[in-house]
């Protein structure tokens, strides 16, 4: 049996140039690993929008990938404002961003609603003032629209 | 692999350079010899701009020899009609080049071109919301990426034939058994006829470079009539150009579509990797290019893109199809000749073990070797980047000494030891110094 390998980076708030390099990272290491490419597709966006909603809502956090043969875990751990109504939070062009950042054409509301569409588990644990944990799942054996 | 990058080890000064040109990290410098990893190659020439010292060129055929074999049949890429103020008519060109022998067969290249974009533009009002943005498959290095790095985006490529193989195609029906050589800008444009994707073999017997032919157009000194009568079709040139393709694509289109133009290969990595999170809604076409002002960019042109591309804007182009012209492509896309007969599939990726438990555990193993790398990337161990160098490690394919700065610390600690053994003396001597 092999140690799930772990995969761990900070994401600055409202780093918006930087994002992205998670989840390259990610899919990069998927592919050394042969995991079919649906598998690291989904992998990867999940983490790019996990990681934008680092930047974007939360100034900053850190995300915590463990990669086994049969699955991946990702894990954001932040200490932003929380979010208020998390099943509101999930909807489709739900979203909190600031103006300034919208202008910038981010912050569209469908970073989470995206996410759920590719995890095959989604637990988000928020207490507004304090800070959101996020763990999401890709199964990559009978998960989501993969191939088996 | 039949790829379009020649090596010449005997002009490589181990210098690196080159490694850290590639989009696809493909380049390795290893035991004083440059290699490239085969199934990494896209062939986008990237590496041919940065050697300086000629270490790597197009792999192309010889044209001194297919020249002096006689009876010489070329069909060239329009870029070739950019190259040279004088010769920008493709009637021009032709007529220079019978000077010396050579028989330019151009004639069924502009229906091919209206073709092709015909198809694209049919292919753009069929596709599902879904699918969208298709992209364009005319540069082959982008269709390689997208089997490389990006094979999500497969289901995206436009299924339609380059239409220079359609020209050719449509060439070959008359002309079964003769040879004909295609005249390309770029060795990405050499594996279209090497090592096609989307078909089995090309019509293309031979490739050469545009440069080589356009220094023998200028040597020769053949300067050719200019006709008088008005330019012929020639909407097929505007292909060389950035946004020459989709202005053509566009003209089959009733309803107004939105499309991206991406030329530059720092750009085209950043559209792919954008098309790949999901981004760009409501894009129904990307035309890309890795070349910079596209294929006029290619590395193995003679003139430099900018020229070429003031050029090519100056031409007058005629955009509306005549009632004829227009039958005539509607018959052969009919004849389904644009089709891409086998679609592209991803590339095998380099997985670093037999099976997902053995690449753990060689991923556990990079990892610790990476650690101890000092991760500045300097390229002085002949590969790209401290992570590749730890990703050849564990494949067996390099030492942890590769690295400068690892030699100079086993070299410190061997200094070290032999200081040590240096203060030892030898025990014959031992007893006398105690005396
Ligand atoms: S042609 Fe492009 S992909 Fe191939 S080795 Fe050179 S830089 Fe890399
Ligand atoms: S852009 Fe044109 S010239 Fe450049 S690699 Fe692609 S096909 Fe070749």
């Amino acid at each position: 049996m092999n140690s799930p390998y772990e995969l761990e980076f900070s994401v600055a708030g409202e780093d918006f140039l930087a994002a992205g390099e998670g989840s390259n990272r990610v899919k990069e290491t998927l592919k050394m690993l042969g995991i079919a490419s649906d598998f690291c597709r989904r992998a990867s966006i999940i983490t790019y929008e996990a990681e934008m909603n680092l930047v974007i809502h939360a100034r900053g956090g850190t995300v915590h990938v463990e990669i086994c043969p049969e699955q991946l875990v990702l894990t954001t751990i932040d200490e932003g404002p929380g979010i208020e109504d998390v099943e509101l939070a999930m909807q489709e062009g739900y979203s909190t961003a600031p103006d300034h950042i919208r202008e910038m054409g981010f912050g569209a509301g469908m970073g989470l609603s995206n996410i759920k569409r590719n995890a095959d588990d989604l637990a988000i644990d928020s207490r507004p003032g304090e800070g959101t944990t996020l763990r999401a799942v890709v199964r990559f054996a009978q998960g989501k629209g993969g191939i088996a | 692999m039949g790829h379009g990058v020649k090596i010449f080890n005997a002009a490589c000064k181990g210098c690196v350079n080159c490694i850290k040109s590639c989009p696809t990290e493909a380049i390795r410098v290893v035991d004083g010899r440059v290699r490239i990893i085969p199934e990494l190659c896209i062939d986008c020439g990237e590496c041919l701009r940065t050697c300086t010292k000629k270490a790597l060129g197009m792999d192309e055929d010889d044209w001194d020899t297919l020249r002096t074999a006689g009876d010489l049949q070329v069909m060239s890429d329009p870029t070739l009609y950019a190259q040279l103020g004088s010769y920008r008519r493709p009637g021009v060109v032709r007529d220079a080049l019978s000077h010396f022998g050579v028989r330019e067969v151009a004639s069924e290249v502009p229906l091919a071109y209206d073709v092709g974009a015909y198809a694209i533009a049919r292919a753009l009002e069929e596709a599902e919301p879904g699918r969208k943005p298709l992209i364009s498959t005319y540069c082959p290095a982008i269709v390689r990426l997208v089997q490389v790095r990006f094979p999500e985006l497969l289901p995206r490529l436009v299924p339609v034939e380059s239409p220079l193989e359609i020209a050719g195609q449509i060439w070959r029906r008359d002309h079964r058994d003769s040879n004909l050589t295609l005249v390309a800008p770029c060795p990405a444009k050499i594996t279209l006829v090497r090592e096609p994707v989307g078909r089995e073999k090309s019509s293309f017997t031979s490739v050469v470079a545009v440069k080589r032919v356009t220094r023998d157009l200028l040597a020769s000194g053949a300067t050719a009539e200019v006709p008088q009568k008005p330019m012929e079709n020639i909407r097929w040139l505007m292909w060389a150009l950035r946004g020459g393709e989709t202005r053509h694509v566009t003209q089959f289109l009733d309803r107004p579509v939105k499309t991206m133009v991406v030329s530059g290969l720092r750009n085209t990595l950043d559209l792919l990797q954008e098309l790949e999170l999901g981004h760009l809604p409501g894009v129904d076409y990307v035309e890309c290019r890795v070349c910079d002002l596209g294929c006029i960019g290619g590395i193995g042109n003679a003139e430099t893109r900018f020229l070429s591309e003031i050029r090519l804007r100056e031409l007058p182009v005629r955009w509306e199809l005549t009632e004829h012209e227009f039958g005539e492509v509607q018959e052969l896309y009919d004849q389904g000749i644009w089709k891409l007969k086998v679609s592209p599939r991803a590339t095998q990726s380099r997985t670093l073990g037999k099976n997902v438990a053995e690449s753990m555990n060689r991923l556990q193993k990079l990892k610790k070797v990476y650690d101890e790398l000092p991760h500045i990337d300097c390229g002085a161990c002949g590969r790209p980047t401290c992570h590749a160098l730890a990703e050849d490690i564990v494949r067996g394919e390099g030492e942890v000494t590769d690295c400068i700065f690892k030699l100079r610390d086993r070299i410190s600690t061997l200094a070290r030891e032999i200081a040590d053994l240096s203060g030892h003396v030898p025990h014959t001597l031992r007893n006398r110094e105690e005396d």
